[in-house]
């Protein structure tokens, strides 16, 4: 296939000007060997979604990079802690107190055959970044802004590896800022949670229709740690919400939440999973969707309990706000435990605007739209509310009041 | 002046999914200033009668004619028959997650000042009066700062319905069974809110099954609904009558 040739060639030029090659060439024989995961039957995790716009295009590196300007300030994000991300080509001069490691010293999180994008990103990455989050690190925050400016149709492969040393608290923040910049973006950020470090990971996907966003998160907990992921999505073309967290450290916790909203013709893939690999660990998964238009939600969710993983407590949630008859959810949770003394609960629901709530509204003089907005702004909030940062809460809510008045809704 | 706030004639009304009948040519009217109640056995159409004045529509009127103020209600919006000043507190209210109390009751009070042509009320003053009629209707502060009627008991949620008639005035308050599931002291909190908020231009329509209320309320108006149709009208005399011998000697 023509792609095929084309990543090839883009990552035989690539090669010349990179270190690790071993790791790079393991992750692109994967990739190549296996393509795109376009309507693979047997893949659980892409069957449902429409990816054949991916072999049509084909796009490549934009490493000239000469704009490096993003603004900042209308997220209320400061540049002295801020990774930009531009064109997939990560900047972090500016920041202070970060410890670079090697990526030979550093034991990756993702595996170069779990996943095609993954593979694809770990061969085709520009200068990945593997560092160390110690007591050196000035602040407690760090962010990373994504931005597109590039004219052509770009590839863009950041790779982000966080080592979070013990003791360390640390707030994280990842937004993606909308552009005109026609891509397909595979960022994959890997994070190791050593012991008793906290991790308040807060995750924004603007809305863009010229973007296919695939963007993979891979956790390593060990002992004593505790991680909260909270992500808000607005539709982009395709885009992906993969979030996996092994628990590998007793009385280790994370707390995964998710809201995402869909319009027009977008499709997003939520696919999270829970590895509780060893006793005594808690894990929750809290995902909403609000769907509108003719787009397309994906959620598929596992909990997965290793036989000696006893005293395991986790639950599972994922609930749609279907608001169109043209929108449609793939809903999928799952269990699988082979350990006999654990608590799992799982539950998925797809339903549209309660009928008799919005008469209950506009009993009060409540219009339908108004008690419409009203009801879904509140479905949305309970996720938003739990944003652990409040510039990056401010920036979501502002999204979500930019959509609602958007939403269509039918009854 | 024309003293009739509403006026019900030769009602019929149907469930829209099933087209099946519940009003069968009922007769009411109900003047400024007047508390009436309505009696009757279940299944005899007391909900659908005040659900129909409010709005819903998953009932359908077939026949008939309902005017308020002298207008025509059958084609008006709910929210409109809302703003134009009938409230009811349901039987069932909604819960609403990550909707705050004072966030809805805020939206309502104001939509209601925006069709009278009134300017909103400031955060101050609505604030002030959500205070005073908390305190009045016996709701602790602590328990509005959850959701709307998320984790309410039944007794706090009907407090709760009666906290926003106070907070929106209306010209009309229907009354659907407020009292079932309410224990002595909530009983006699509602009745008292019911006393203090009437005045020659509200009137009340209270639907109930039991005497209770109507002890506190004491009706000018006081009807018994069977099958549709109002089978017979009078005085708070009339409530002493159906406690002694039930509705069968209505029939």
């Amino acid at each position: 296939m023509e792609y095929f040739n084309h990543y090839q060639k883009n990552f035989n030029e690539l090669l010349k000007s990179s270190d690790d090659i071993d790791f790079r060439k393991r992750n692109f024989d994967f990739f190549s060997k296996n393509g795109f995961p376009i309507k693979k039957k047997n893949d659980e995790r892409w069957k449902y979604l429409d990816l054949r716009s991916l072999e049509k295009k084909l796009y490549s590196h934009d490493l000239e990079n000469s704009d490096k300007s993003i603004n900042l300030n209308g997220i209320g994000l400061e540049e002295k802690n801020t990774i930009k991300v531009i064109n997939g080509v990560a900047d972090y001069s500016e920041i202070l107190g970060l410890t670079l490691i090697s990526p030979s010293s550093y034991n990756n999180v993702a595996t170069y055959n779990e996943d095609e994008f993954i593979s694809l990103n770990a061969s085709m990455s520009y200068k990945p970044i593997y560092m160390n989050i110690n007591s050196n690190f000035i602040g407690n925050k760090l962010n990373i802004v994504y931005y597109s400016n590039s004219d052509k149709d770009i590839l863009e492969c950041p790779r982000i590896c966080l080592n979070v040393d013990n003791d360390i608290q640390l707030t994280l923040n990842e937004i993606f800022i909308c552009s005109e910049t026609v891509t397909l973006k595979l960022p994959v950020t890997e994070l190791t949670l050593c012991k008793n470090s906290k991790v308040f990971h807060n995750l924004v996907f603007e809305s863009s229709f010229n973007e296919n966003n695939f963007k993979f998160t891979r956790v390593d907990q060990h002992e004593n740690s505790y991680y909260k992921f909270t992500s808000f999505s607005n539709s982009s073309l395709i885009a992906a919400n993969d979030l996996k967290v092994s628990m590998n450290g007793e009385n280790s916790e994370c707390d995964l939440k998710g809201i995402y909203f869909t319009t027009k013709n977008s499709q997003f893939n939520t696919h999270v999973v829970v590895d509780h690999n060893v006793p005594n660990t808690k894990s929750n998964q809290y995902f909403k969707g609000i769907l509108s238009d003719e787009s397309r939600a994906v959620f598929s969710g596992k909990i997965y309990v290793e036989r000696n993983a006893q005293k395991t407590y986790a639950e599972q949630k994922d609930l749609n706000l279907v608001m169109s008859k043209g929108a449609e959810i793939d809903t999928k949770p799952s269990l699988e435990i082979y350990a006999d003394d654990v608590e799992c609960s799982h539950g998925a629901t797809a339903g549209h605007v309660d009928e008799s709530t919005l008469y209950y509204m506009m009993s009060r003089g409540i219009d339908k739209k108004t008690a419409t907005q009203m009801l879904v702004n509140g479905f949305a909030s309970e996720i938003i509310n739990e944003i652990s940062d409040e510039e990056i809460k401010m920036f979501a809510k502002n999204q979500s009041d930019k959509i609602l008045p958007e939403l269509t809704f039918e009854t | 002046m024309d003293k009739t706030l509403l006026k019900i004639n030769n009602l019929r009304a149907s469930v829209t999914e099933t087209e099946e009948k519940i009003l069968d040519g009922l007769n009411l009217a109900i003047g400024k200033g007047e508390t009436h109640a309505i009696m009757g056995p279940n299944g005899g159409g007391k909900s659908t009668l005040v659900n129909v004045i409010a709005g819903k529509d998953s009932y359908t009127v077939d026949s008939g004619e309902i005017e308020f103020m002298q207008e025509d209600l059958i084609e008006m919006p709910v929210d409109e028959r809302a703003k134009k000043g009938i409230f009811m507190a349901f039987q069932y209210p909604s819960e609403i997650p990550g909707v705050r109390p004072w966030q809805f009751i805020k939206a309502s009070v104001d939509a209601k000042r925006k069709f009278e042509g009134e300017k909103e009320l400031s955060v101050r003053e609505f604030s002030k009066k959500y205070d005073e009629n908390l305190e009045i209707v016996g709701i602790k502060q602590e328990l509005m700062k959850r959701s709307l009627n998320e984790g309410f008991s039944g007794g706090e949620k009907k407090r709760n319905e009666v906290f926003q008639m106070l907070m929106l005035e209306p010209n009309l308050a229907l009354l659907d069974e407020t009292d079932s599931g309410l224990d002595v002291d909530a009983l006699k909190s509602v009745g008292d809110v019911v006393n203090r908020m009437r005045n020659d231009d509200r009137s009340f329509l209270i639907v109930t099954h039991y005497q209770r209320l109507l002890d506190h309320i004491k009706p000018d108006h006081v009807h018994v609904l069977i099958k549709g149709k109002i089978v017979q009208s009078g005085g708070y005399e009339l409530v002493k009558k159906i406690e002694e011998n039930g509705y069968e000697s209505f029939e």
